[in-house]
């Protein structure tokens, strides 16, 4: 097997365009354990250690942040906690202290696992995946397009992920995950909440409940036409319950040892209430997370 | 510093700096790596093992299988007759092995091992009317599977339930690993075993070689939990054969995986409990029905109903234990066996008594302490439960538990249970060795296993109490079957039979020296307990104890938390505060796991476990163990052994799931009665 280290983000393209089999390695944890249970011979491994801008985030004119694919969780979280604060809640329920140290977003991406943790704030706060080949250059996939199937993305087999873009909350933002122990779980179910109040809108993400991470459509309309934006009154018991309700709805779960379709509907219904809840009460009380 | 001050383990610097070496990390010169290819079936036989790709892989020594592999003197005990036949008797079973240059050749040829196989269809699921059950001949470690005494009563209350409990699968933090060095006709084996004496007979039998021609090392061991025990686990054996068959040293390191199928689990138990008792609680018939698993390869009847022909009085008693043979790995040892799932079982039902009572769980406990024993008819060594009972109610807070379900804070109903824990204290007959060394200072040796628990420090203090020095001045040998013969490290009996012998070699050493006049390097004194063991009073001995536990179930998700246990414990002389604290901690951990996250899940169609690594087997981690106490109370007891020790190892976790099941209990008004309880069981219980 051959290691390939390239030491800038033209020449992994490069070795990626000559060597579409080569499996990219940023933090290795995903990718180590396939590799010690035998699960593929990958022809090349292409460790993206080198490139540091990828370890790296920055500010871009259009307001959002770009996140370098490799910048590990303890950063987000230490880092860009308070601008994404969805995605670092969700990001301190990952593995262990060494996990988070090695993980990273563009690993969870790239390996596109439908109880991948990051999935759910990615697709509750809007956010854009920006990859790049060396034969066609940059695209954006919405993350709402980037998950195709169990354990699959709309990656190509020449491309690779450069980075993800999202705009700092502008409003409150939730992460709920159901595992059989309080660390070290795969989530049995989870979900991301996000307000967008300038357009009086919801964004969700359902996590371990479908083939794919998605969002739950139907319900964010419901939520976003009955919350009272303006006038700021409290959130209606039965408007949570609705929602919760059809959050469960939008999700296609099955049984697994980590647990049944009928518990994951259920407790995506209690998340989904529960995080609607949490997060228009921030919102009554000032809305506080915008823009930290 | 004196007995039972909480002296740091001596060895923990090496540990923590990695100059400790486990059985998998020695290192000698011409080593190669085995790797084992496991059984596709459950059930059949071998038709043939077509290593020709696995061969032409360069760096490949040798390839065994059945029929070219070097052949044992022993094959009574079909698991350990490794190789030596065509038969299947469980999925994960070895069928061959790779020797290579390296550990990662051999992976890659033992995926080019072809073996096909004439399939018998499998029958590897326990079900509590299995058409097989039959009772076996006795139970572990070697009792009667039936016991009954005493005529049948109207009872004014009674209780009559099933309880069901899982496989679980041990998981020591050491996966097992091997090193088999034969030079000339003498075999050493670097072993991960808690018994290095114990494996080096069974070794020996096994391979039709005199005791002194083999030596098992084994300094250092991360853990054990009862896999590492006696019979030896096939992969020993393995290492064995190989090493033999190749002419070179070989290692042999179990998976984590493989630790699933190999290295033992303990059996799901169907427990069925019936209590007669007066309306104030007094039990007048108390029954206790087992059934559980053995595999076709070995029997092992885990003696799960032998706690309730002790632990209570009553006027009339039975215990049976039936077992259904099927096509699976075979089932062990695990931390408590017997008295683990046997004590969640009663002690599930003394709750479900208390009850329908309308008696404090703890108040019933104590009406039913028996004067003697019931099982033996002996008097107790001693018999604290009543005082650990009592001060742990009091610590805890017990007075404030609700009414089962009627506790709500937020999101969470909350509930408290007890439960009562006991663990018999034996000891067996063990040899030491005490020296003055060159340097005046002194040296101990015995055949002891520290897989862990810290035996080694204890043993220290011991010698060092005895020969009132301090520990600094004393080198305790243990790990190698070579040295002076110990017991394995088992039945937490380890530091009791142990710890006599070294108590009596530094007592006679210091005697030696008193009459000599000096500590003339030299001199020294070798002990042998097992006159002393044999000539013990009649004594029923066993510890006992107290768990008590809090939980908080969600009332949307089901999720259960918990905040709080608390096990009070009398257990003997407690020998090192630190190590003994760790021990049962440790074990309510054990349970914590038992109760709330861990399942070995059979997959039907393939007939082995499924959920075989951490990531899908849970054991608790740090975040779920949030505040676990234990205390002790200061017990020597005089009729155990001379040191006044009980052994700490297992008592730890029995009760601890019982004491959980009760406190969901009370939290939520509903009883469930299979383990684990999990929020998909509990979701639909809830108000
Ligand atoms: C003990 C343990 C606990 C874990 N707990 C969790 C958990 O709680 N939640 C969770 O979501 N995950 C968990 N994981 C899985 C893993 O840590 C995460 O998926 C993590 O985000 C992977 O990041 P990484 O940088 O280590 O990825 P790697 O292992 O390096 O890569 C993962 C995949 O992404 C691909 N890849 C990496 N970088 C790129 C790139 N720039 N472009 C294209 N492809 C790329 C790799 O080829 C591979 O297919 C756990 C793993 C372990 C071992």
């Amino acid at each position: 097997m051959e290691f390939l280290r390239p030491t800038s983000w033209g020449e992994a393209l490069a070795a990626k365009a000559d060597a579409p089999g080569a499996v990219p390695i940023a933090g290795g944890t995903d990718v180590m354990v396939e590799l010690n249970f035998d699960k593929h011979r990958p022809e090349a491994l292409l460790d993206l250690n080198r490139v540091g801008e990828l370890a790296t985030w920055s500010e871009e004119e259009d307001g959002r942040l770009r996140v370098g694919a490799a910048v590990p969780y303890a950063r987000i979280i230490g880092e860009l906690g308070g601008r994404l604060p969805g995605l670092a809640m969700a990001a301190r329920t990952v593995g262990s202290p060494q996990i988070r140290n090695r993980g990273t977003v563009g690993g969870n991406l790239g390996a596109a696992s439908p109880a991948g943790d990051s999935h759910p704030p990615l697709l509750a706060a809007d956010a854009e995946i920006e990859v790049e080949s060396a034969a066609r250059g940059t695209r954006m996939i919405p993350a709402g397009e980037f998950y195709t199937g169990v354990k699959r993305s709309a990656l190509a087999p020449d491309e690779l992920i450069r980075a993800f873009h999202v705009r700092p909350a502008e409003g409150p933002q939730q992460f709920s995950k159901i595992g059989t122990r309080n660390a070290m779980v795969i989530a049995v179910c989870s979900f991301g909440l996000a307000l967008h109040p300038s357009d009086q809108r919801i964004g969700t993400g359902i996590g371990s409940a479908a083939p794919t991470p998605r969002r739950a459509f139907e319900a964010e309309e419901y939520a976003a036409g009955e919350l009272d934006w303006a006038g700021r009154s409290p959130l209606d018991e039965r408007v949570a319950r609705r929602f919760g309700e059809l959050a469960a709805r939008a999700a296609a779960p099955i049984d697994d040892v980590r647990g049944t379709a009928e518990y994951r509907l259920h407790a995506l219904s209690v998340m989904a209430r529960r995080t609607l809840t949490w997060a228009w009460k921030d919102y009554l009380n000032g809305g506080a997370t915008a823009c930290a | 510093m004196e007995l039972g001050a909480p002296l740091d383990r001596v060895e923990g610097w090496d540990k923590v700096a990695g100059r400790a070496r486990y059985s998998g990390e020695q290192r000698v010169a011409g080593v190669c790596h085995a790797v084992a290819v496991q059984a596709e079936i459950a059930h059949g036989e071998v038709l043939a093992v077509d290593a020709t790709a696995a061969r032409a892989v360069p760096g490949v020594i040798d390839v065994l299988a059945y029929g070219d592999a070097p052949a044992l003197a022993d094959t009574s005990d079909f698991e350990l007759a490794v190789l030596q036949s065509p038969r299947v008797a469980y999925r994960g079973q070895i069928v061959a092995a790779v020797v290579a240059e390296t550990l990662e050749i051999a992976r890659h040829a033992q995926r080019l091992v072809r073996v096909t196989y004439d399939e018998l269809g499998h029958d590897v699921e326990l079900t509590p009317d299995h058409p097989g059950l039959y009772r076996p001949e006795k139970i572990s470690p070697d009792d009667p599977p039936d016991t009954g005494e005493g005529e049948e009563t109207p009872a004014e209350v009674s209780v009559d339930v099933t309880y069901e409990t899982p496989a679980f699968h041990n998981n020591p933090m050491e996966p097992h690993a091997t090193l088999a060095v034969w030079e000339g006709d003498h075999l050493t084996l670097y072993d991960s075993t808690q018994g290095a004496a114990a494996q080096r007979d069974a070794l020996a039998a096994l391979l039709g070689m005199p005791a002194e021609r083999v030596r098992v090392v084994a300094h250092h061991v991360g853990g054990g939990f009862g896999s590492k025990g006696v019979p030896p686990r096939p992969n020993s054996v393995l290492a064995a054969l190989c090493a033999r068959r190749v002419g070179r040293p070989v290692k042999l390191a179990v998976t984590r995986q493989q630790m699933f199928s190999i290295t033992g689990y303990r059996t799901p138990t169907f427990q069925r409990m019936r209590i007669g008792a007066s309306k104030d609680g007094r039990i007048a018939d108390i029954e206790h029905h087992v059934i559980e698993q053995t595999s076709t390869a070995r029997e092992f009847a885990e003696q799960s109903g032998v706690v309730t022909r002790m632990m209570y009085a009553a006027r009339a008693r039975r215990t049976t234990h039936r077992l259904a043979r099927l096509d699976v790995p075979v089932n062990s040892w695990m931390r408590a066996p017997g008295e683990c799932p046997g004590m969640y079982a009663l002690e599930s039902a003394m709750d479900e008594l208390a009850e329908a009572c309308g008696i404090d769980p703890v108040e019933l406990r104590i009406r039913n302490e028996p004067e003697r024993d019931p099982d033996s008819g002996n008097p107790f060594s001693s018999r604290r439960l009543v005082e650990c009972l009592r001060l742990g109610a009091e610590r805890f807070g017990w007075s404030s538990r609700p009414e089962p379900g009627t506790r709500r804070e937020g999101r969470h109903l909350v509930g408290m249970g007890v439960a009562a824990a006991t663990y018999p204290a034996a000891a067996r007959p063990a040899q030491a060795l005490a020296r003055v060394a060159d340097d005046g200072s002194f040296t101990v040796s015995i055949a002891a296993a520290d897989i862990g628990t810290g035996a080694r420090t204890a043993l220290t203090q011991i010698a060092a109490d005895a020969l009132g020095v301090p520990v600094a001045r004393v080198r305790v040998e243990i790990g190698d079957s070579a040295l002076p013969y110990g017991p394995l490290a088992g039945g937490s009996m380890g530091n009791a039979s142990w710890g006599w012998a070294v108590l009596r070699a530094c007592e006679g050493l210091r005697d030696g020296i008193a009459r000599y006049g000096g500590a003339e390097p030299g001199l020294e004194c070798r002990a042998d307990t097992s006159g002393e063991i044999k000539n013990q009073e009649a004594y029923a001995r066993h510890s006992f104890g107290a768990q008590f536990a809090e939980v908080r179930v969600d009332v949307d998700s089901g999720e259960i938390r918990v905040p709080r246990m608390l096990g009070v414990f009398a257990a003997g002389r407690v020998m090192n505060a630190r190590l003994a604290r760790s021990q049962f901690v440790g074990g309510m951990v054990m349970g914590l796991g038992m109760a709330l996250t861990e399942e070995s899940r059979m997959d039907r169609e393939f007939g082995d476990y499924l959920n075989h690594d951490l990531a899908q087997y849970h054991v608790p981690v740090n975040a779920d163990v949030l505040g676990i106490d234990a205390i002790w109370l200061d017990d020597p007891d005089p009729h155990a052994n001379p040191l006044g020790g009980k052994g700490i190892g297992e008592i730890g976790i029995v009760g601890a799931a019982a004491a959980i099941g009760n406190a969901v209990h009370n939290a939520t008004g509903h009883r469930f009665r299979r383990l684990p309880i999990s929020p998909p069981s509990v979701i639909p219980h809830l108000p």
